[in-house]
């Protein structure tokens, strides 16, 4: 396991290597670059006549007038020797101190997305596929195909309606108002639990849907083979012989789908995150884009890339785990 | 030790309902080992899942079957009326019946170690710690003729050969020690140099153990080697039965007669094969009469195909379902059990 895991660590760390350069090329492709709008931003409207020589000033100012691989190696070289993710120009400070907790709380909204999605899932397909062509087995399908048709920030909406109609509860957002400026204490976290299971159940509703039916098709299989007959033969008891024997291979197919899981909730959150006043990356990195805030921008784009390669990490991993002829390689 | 008895079995499909099973009865001596012998499709299976309860969801069980077995503690336990999920039932399951399948591969998890396995269904059935288990687990490995137990307990299933698999499996089965032990077609899958170890080893065992035995198979010629008693079943019936030495020396039935011709011999090298002729007909589409009066040579038009003979007694243990002897014995006036 060990040789397995460290051949696995080497490639996430080239994975990471060679996405860093191409995030850095991501950056570069916008036409223009933070130079050119400092110099509008800041003369714009004032008469001052701005000449060439004024944005290579700024340019030069900036560190920006530098060859691109050396830029970039400064960059790389910065976040991984200091943690410095470099100058956020358009907030006049650095980049971490523009992230920070958003950073946080979007890998909080990421994880108790992933939990649910897994929790419910999970369970449920195993439990439909062992109640295979029951009437609970049709709801749950009736309820998957709802799962899937129905988009996420149209759940979003329908659920911050009926919870202020209802209720008459504030659920929106990521805190209460006692505590959304509060420093981080434990009673600022639990208010974050508490607020964060609604967004997490919207961004894993269609995940929710689509894992269900995975791990039904698969668990029936499992159900098939002979393996399952034969420790059922030897009396093992029922539920341990399930989780035992069928549903560790069963879920096979959603272990190996966590990375893509993980890159559909950042797809999804910047639209969630608007309709349930969220606070998190994607806003940030539309911003920065636009402001052609460099820095920024590669920061989350790196931040994102890392924790889906990270994730990805994770799942083979787990399915080693699950399966050791993974690394026996049999 | 078990007797079984009026044992139909049927399976609700999209075709409808059909029957695997009709009518099944038979008996297992303690010590003794029973040969259900049959082409694939005739139900030899399907009648050992019942005896285990391992029959599918969509499988029926006539009400008026009876499955009566007697356990180690010396208890008739009624198998067809234990519930499911009982904790009387999963005892039987492996702790009083062993049960060991043809695909040793498939039947063994192939993410737990064999020693895992084997330990499991050791602790479920011993009162033994883990440390205990795996003694009693290396100990049976080697008993099964593997070599290096104590190294072999703790590799996974792929490692091993076929042959050493379908040892392990009998491993297995044993090693929660029942006091009945199920194999269906054991050495199908295997080499038939391993399938004389294996069979030879499987008799050792079960001399040493006391146990009795069901051995499945379509092959008359293994059970010649292993059954003390046999049953051949046909489309789900068993057409002909008795002690083995009698029923392979004086076959009666047609079909136990055309199975016998059709096992190779050496002996008669330069003659052709002589098969059973025909194939074995769709469970759907049961002939009427005599299930075997598509493939019979010796059918007789008006009687075999339109009535089902019924089974005749030919002596202690011994009887046959045939038009043939229903007419020899009519005609000395032996009983015809209906």
């Amino acid at each position: 396991m060990l040789r397995f895991t460290l051949e696995r660590l080497v490639g996430m760390v080239i994975t990471m290597a060679l996405v860093s350069v191409m995030v850095f090329i991501i950056m570069e492709i916008p036409p223009g670059d933070y130079a050119d709008r400092y110099a509008f931003r800041k003369y714009s409207g004032t008469g001052v006549n701005v000449t060439q020589a004024d944005i290579e000033a700024i340019r030069a100012d900036l560190g920006l007038d530098k060859p691109m691989v050396l830029r970039y190696l400064d960059w790389i070289g910065g976040i991984v020797l200091r943690g410095d993710f470099g100058q956020a120009f358009a907030f006049e400070t650095s980049v971490v101190k523009v992230i920070g907790d958003k950073g946080f709380l979007t890998l909080g909204i990421l994880f108790a997305t992933l939990l649910v999605t897994y929790m419910i899932s999970i369970p449920v397909g195993i439990f439909a596929a062992v109640k295979r062509a029951s009437a609970m087995d049709y709801g749950l399908t009736i309820f998957s195909y709802m799962g899937l048709a129905l988009p996420n920030f149209l759940l979003a909406l329908l659920m911050l309606y009926f919870a202020s109609r209802w209720f008459g509860a504030d659920i929106g957002g990521l805190f209460s108002e006692a505590y959304a400026d509060a420093p981080w204490s434990l009673a600022k976290v639990w208010d974050l639990v508490k607020h964060l299971w609604l967004p997490a159940f919207v961004l894993a509703w269609s995940a929710v849907a689509y894992q269900i039916q995975t791990m039904r098709a698969t668990m029936s299989d499992e159900l098939n083979k002979l393996s399952v007959t034969a420790a059922r033969a030897r009396g093992v008891p029922e539920m341990k012989l399930l989780v035992k024997y069928p549903a560790r291979l069963a879920i096979n197919p959603v272990v190996s789908t966590i990375g893509f899981d993980v890159n559909r909730i950042f797809s999804e959150l910047p639209i969630v995150a608007v309709v349930l006043g969220l606070t998190e990356l994607g806003e940030l990195l539309l911003k920065a884009y636009l402001d052609l805030d460099m820095y920024v921008a590669g920061a989350i784009l790196l931040l994102l890339t890392f924790i889906i390669v990270f994730m990805n990490f994770v799942s083979d991993l787990l399915l080693a785990w699950l399966d050791p002829r993974i690394k026996l390689g049999a | 030790m078990l007797k079984v008895d009026n044992l139909t079995i049927s399976f609700r499909t999209d075709e409808g309902l059909i029957t695997p099973v009709q009518d099944v009865s038979f008996e297992v001596k303690a010590g003794r080992t029973l040969g259900i012998v049959g082409e694939s499709g005739s139900g030899k299976s399907v009648s050992t899942k019942a005896l285990m309860r391992l029959l599918p969801g969509n499988a029926l069980v006539s009400p008026d079957a009876r499955m009566a077995y007697v356990n180690k503690a010396g208890e008739t336990v009624n198998v067809e009326s234990l519930k499911p999920n009982s904790r009387a039932l999963r005892q039987l399951r492996g702790g009083e019946i062993g049960m060991i399948f043809q695909e040793p591969m498939a039947s063994f998890s192939p993410v737990y170690t064999i020693g895992n396995q084997m330990i499991e269904a050791i602790r479920l059935h011993r009162k033994a710690s883990k440390k205990e288990a795996r003694e009693i687990a290396i100990d049976m490995l080697d008993r099964v003729g593997i070599s290096n137990a104590s190294a072999r307990v703790d590799q996974y299933p792929h490692e091993l050969s076929g042959g050493m698999r379908q040892r392990a499996m009998i491993a297995l089965a044993l090693s929660a020690g029942p006091a009945l032990l199920i194999a269906d077609e054991p050495t199908t899958a295997l080499d038939v140099t391993i399938q004389a170890q294996v069979l030879e080893l499987m008799g050792d065992l079960q001399r040493d153990l006391g146990m009795g035995m069901i051995f499945i198979t379509h092959d008359l010629g293994v059970i010649a080697q292993v059954a003390d008693d046999v049953v051949v079943m046909y489309l789900g019936k068993i057409v002909e039965r008795g002690a083995t030495a009698e029923v392979i020396r004086n076959p009666r039935h047609p079909y136990t007669q055309g199975l016998l011709k059709a096992i190779p011999s050496l002996d008669t090298l330069h003659d052709r094969l002589s098969p059973v002729p025909g194939d074995i007909p769709s469970p759907t589409e049961r002939p009427s009469g005599c299930p075997f009066h598509t493939r019979c040579g010796q059918m007789r038009a008006g009687q075999c195909d339109v009535v089902e003979p019924p089974e005749v007694q030919l002596g202690e243990g011994r009887a046959v379902r045939c038009w043939l002897d229903a007419e020899v014995s009519q005609s000395a006036k032996l009983e015809i059990p209906a």
